[in-house]
């Protein structure tokens, strides 16, 4: 297993050598912004704060905070933790270049949620495990499972976390006028205090306080914009259907030569097929990503795991309905002959500026950018360390290990793998919502098969785990090394590899259960009292 | 006689899980049709005269359509129908499915007992 890691990590110093996507520097001149500056330390501040004032008191808090969190409160939590660098700043980006190809960003991010709470979330909870590769241990009845998802657990929030890293590099650089990589690293060592000192108590407390920030910065630039450019701007969410009808029209002051009719037709620039594929890919792996379904055990009630998805997707609504006015604002804009510089993955920050606001504008956004990317952070670095102290140290290496000794692994876990992210993004692979899509693709090609037998089909045995696993971390990994312009790559493409990768596992692991011996009566009795039993 | 504690999600044993998987097909059946229905949707009423060249990956040049029809051409709140549809719509959509099942599983386990 080791050396599947190894092999991700070289893969991507490989594919860091042929640093296609440089980063652009945001702040060429240095310019050390005052406003927004003050915004983002004290928001910092807060953050630190609310962390200390709500500090882990032992492994279970760190882990499970203590269980006790409101439906509300809770959806609050899932909404932050998911909503990333990539939502709050890629998915405009993406938006802005590809048009309404990159809707299907916005609805595999969303949709994913509904397969979550149908097939999984309810079941997850009554099973009652601590983490998922706690499930994966006991329900596949091995220890090579457990290790092998553990691992692919800090693989996913390694490949994630460094889309995050990105992001709060650019936004540190555009605020304090340091270049990319010092920002990379001063925002690293923020993270990593702040996960430290807090634990997952404090950061279930800090995640709603970073919902509500992230909400109002996203919200508020965006009135002015709307009206600034003159559209609808008492719901800017619904006027910017009009610049979208404007920028392909040629209407609203846009020429005729500048109109881009490819930004709202549906296939000018891609194929269904790729719509579909990188869709289906989001939307499995939102319903297999660890530090998602981990948020379960957080709840105390059955009712109350489900009802947190329902309002976790609210939450999540407000920011997705918003973050195409960005691009298309940014988009109409730019054709309109503003002048200006665009970075895709700066895009939200470039709207604001394009529109003429004031400066401080701008730095609410960078500051809710970086909230945005920290919240997300924070939920992977526990994920990760969690995977490592409980997972691997206490349930394989030393099963009498203290709570002490756990907790300090965990800590170390955290402080390795944070430090370790660093490296790779120095210098990103890809844009920030692609490098996140790689992670999501992991997700959906593991633990979305993995979960999916494992909760509805007593009969997946362990040998099938284990060979499903294998299956798809070569079909992940796989789809990034094969050459860009073979057949296969045009059907299994890098950020969308699920669309073939889970139908794969889920028959490869579905021919090996019946190779292999059926699982004991002791799982299947388990199995089917979390269907029918209270 | 042993009781037979196998689950397979097809073949749903007792009361309670029955009804909880015959729920669970209609919502995914939603799901999938009102999200990739309507993308097929996009590519069936296409004007077939309005096409684009593209190259692909692989170096191929194909030639398709734009997608362009009443669907992108009627405006609705001013947006393109199908961007309203997509980027607005089908998330309320998702957190209705999401809301419905909640409640009748709630019901359901009620009735139930649990």
């Amino acid at each position: 297993m080791k050396r599947i890691i190894q092999w991700g990590m070289s893969l991507f110093f490989v594919l860091m050598a042929s640093n296609a996507f440089a980063v652009a520097d945001l702040n060429p001149e240095g310019k050390f912004k005052v406003i927004p500056a003050i915004m983002m330390i004290s928001l910092l501040v807060l953050f630190v704060m609310v962390g200390v004032f709500s500090k882990a008191k032992d492994t279970e808090d760190y882990w499970a905070a203590g269980r006790g969190v409101g439906q509300i409160g809770g959806g609050m939590a899932i909404a932050s933790n998911w909503m990333s660098a990539a939502s709050y700043l890629g998915m405009a980006g993406l938006i802005y270049l590809k048009g309404y190809f990159a809707i299907s960003y916005v609805l595999g991010w969303t949709g994913g949620y509904v397969l979550l709470l149908v097939l999984m979330a309810g079941q997850v909870r009554r099973y009652g495990k601590y983490t998922a590769p706690d499930f994966v241990g006991d329900r596949y009845y091995s220890t090579t499972a457990r290790l092998m998802s553990a691992l692919i657990v800090i693989l996913i929030s390694f490949v994630y976390a460094v889309g995050q890293y990105k992001g709060i590099g650019m936004m540190f650089n555009w605020i304090f006028g340091i270049n990319y990589q010092t920002s990379v690293i001063v925002g690293t060592a923020v993270v990593l205090t702040y996960v430290l000192i807090s634990g997952m108590l404090g950061a279930t407390k800090n995640m709603q306080v970073q919902y509500v920030v992230i909400v109002i910065t996203f919200f508020l630039p965006l009135f002015f914009i709307a009206s600034k450019l003159g559209y609808f701007s008492a719901v800017p969410q619904i006027g910017y259907g009009a610049a979208v009808w404007d920028i392909g029209h040629a209407e609203h002051g846009i020429s005729a030569a500048a109109a881009e009719p490819s930004y709202y037709l549906p296939f000018a620039k891609y194929t269904m097929y790729h719509w579909f594929a990188l869709c289906m890919t989001l939307m499995l792996g939102t319903a297999g990503l660890p530090h998602v379904i981990g948020r379960f055990y957080v709840v105390p009630r059955v009712s109350d795991a489900r009802w947190q998805v329902v309002w976790g997707l609210f939450c999540i609504a407000l920011v997705y309905w918003t973050a195409p006015c960005y691009a298309s604002f940014a988009k109409f804009s730019n054709l309109l002959g503003t002048a200006g510089t665009i970075t895709p993955d700066a895009i939200v920050v470039n709207a604001a500026e394009l529109a003429g606001l004031p400066e401080w504008f701008a730095g609410f956004l960078a500051a809710g950018g970086v909230s945005a990317a920290f919240s997300t952070v924070g939920g992977l670095l526990m994920a990760g360390s969690s995977a490592f102290a409980h997972d691997i140290y206490f349930r394989v290496m030393n099963p009498n290990a203290t709570e002490e000794s756990k907790m300090k692994v965990a800590r170390i876990g955290t402080i390795i793998l944070g430090v370790s992210i660093v490296i790779v993004a120095l210098n990103p692979p890809a844009l920030i919502a692609q490098i996140t899509a790689v992670a999501f693709a992991l997700g959906g090609n593991t633990f979305f098969p993995l979960f999916l037998l494992g909760l509805w089909w007593s009969r997946t045995t362990k040998e099938a785990a284990i060979v499903g696993m294998i299956v798809g971390l070569v079909v992940t990994f796989g789809s990034m090394l094969i050459p860009k312009a073979s057949l296969l790559a045009y059907y299994i493409p890098f950020t969308s590899s699920t669309v073939v990768g889970a139908p794969l596992v889920i028959l490869t692991m579905i021919i090996v259960s019946y190779m292999t011996p059926e699982p004991s009566a002791e799982i299947k009795t388990l199995l089917y009292k979390v269907h029918n039993d209270a | 006689m042993e009781q037979d504690v196998n689950i397979n999600f097809f073949k749903p044993v007792g009361d309670f899980m029955k009804k909880d998987v015959a729920m669970k097909k209609k919502l995914i059946l939603v799901w999938f049709f009102a999200t990739y229905g309507f993308l097929f949707l996009l590519k069936l009423v296409a004007d077939p005269n309005d096409v684009v060249e593209l190259t692909l990956s692989t170096g191929e040049v194909i030639t398709q359509v734009t997608g362009k029809s009443f669907l992108t051409e009627t405006q609705f709140l001013g947006f393109p129908f199908h961007w309203w549809y997509s980027a607005q719509f089908l998330i309320l959509l998702f957190i209705g499915l999401c809301y419905i099942y909640c409640k009748f599983i709630d019901k359901l386990e009620a009735e139930h007992g649990k």
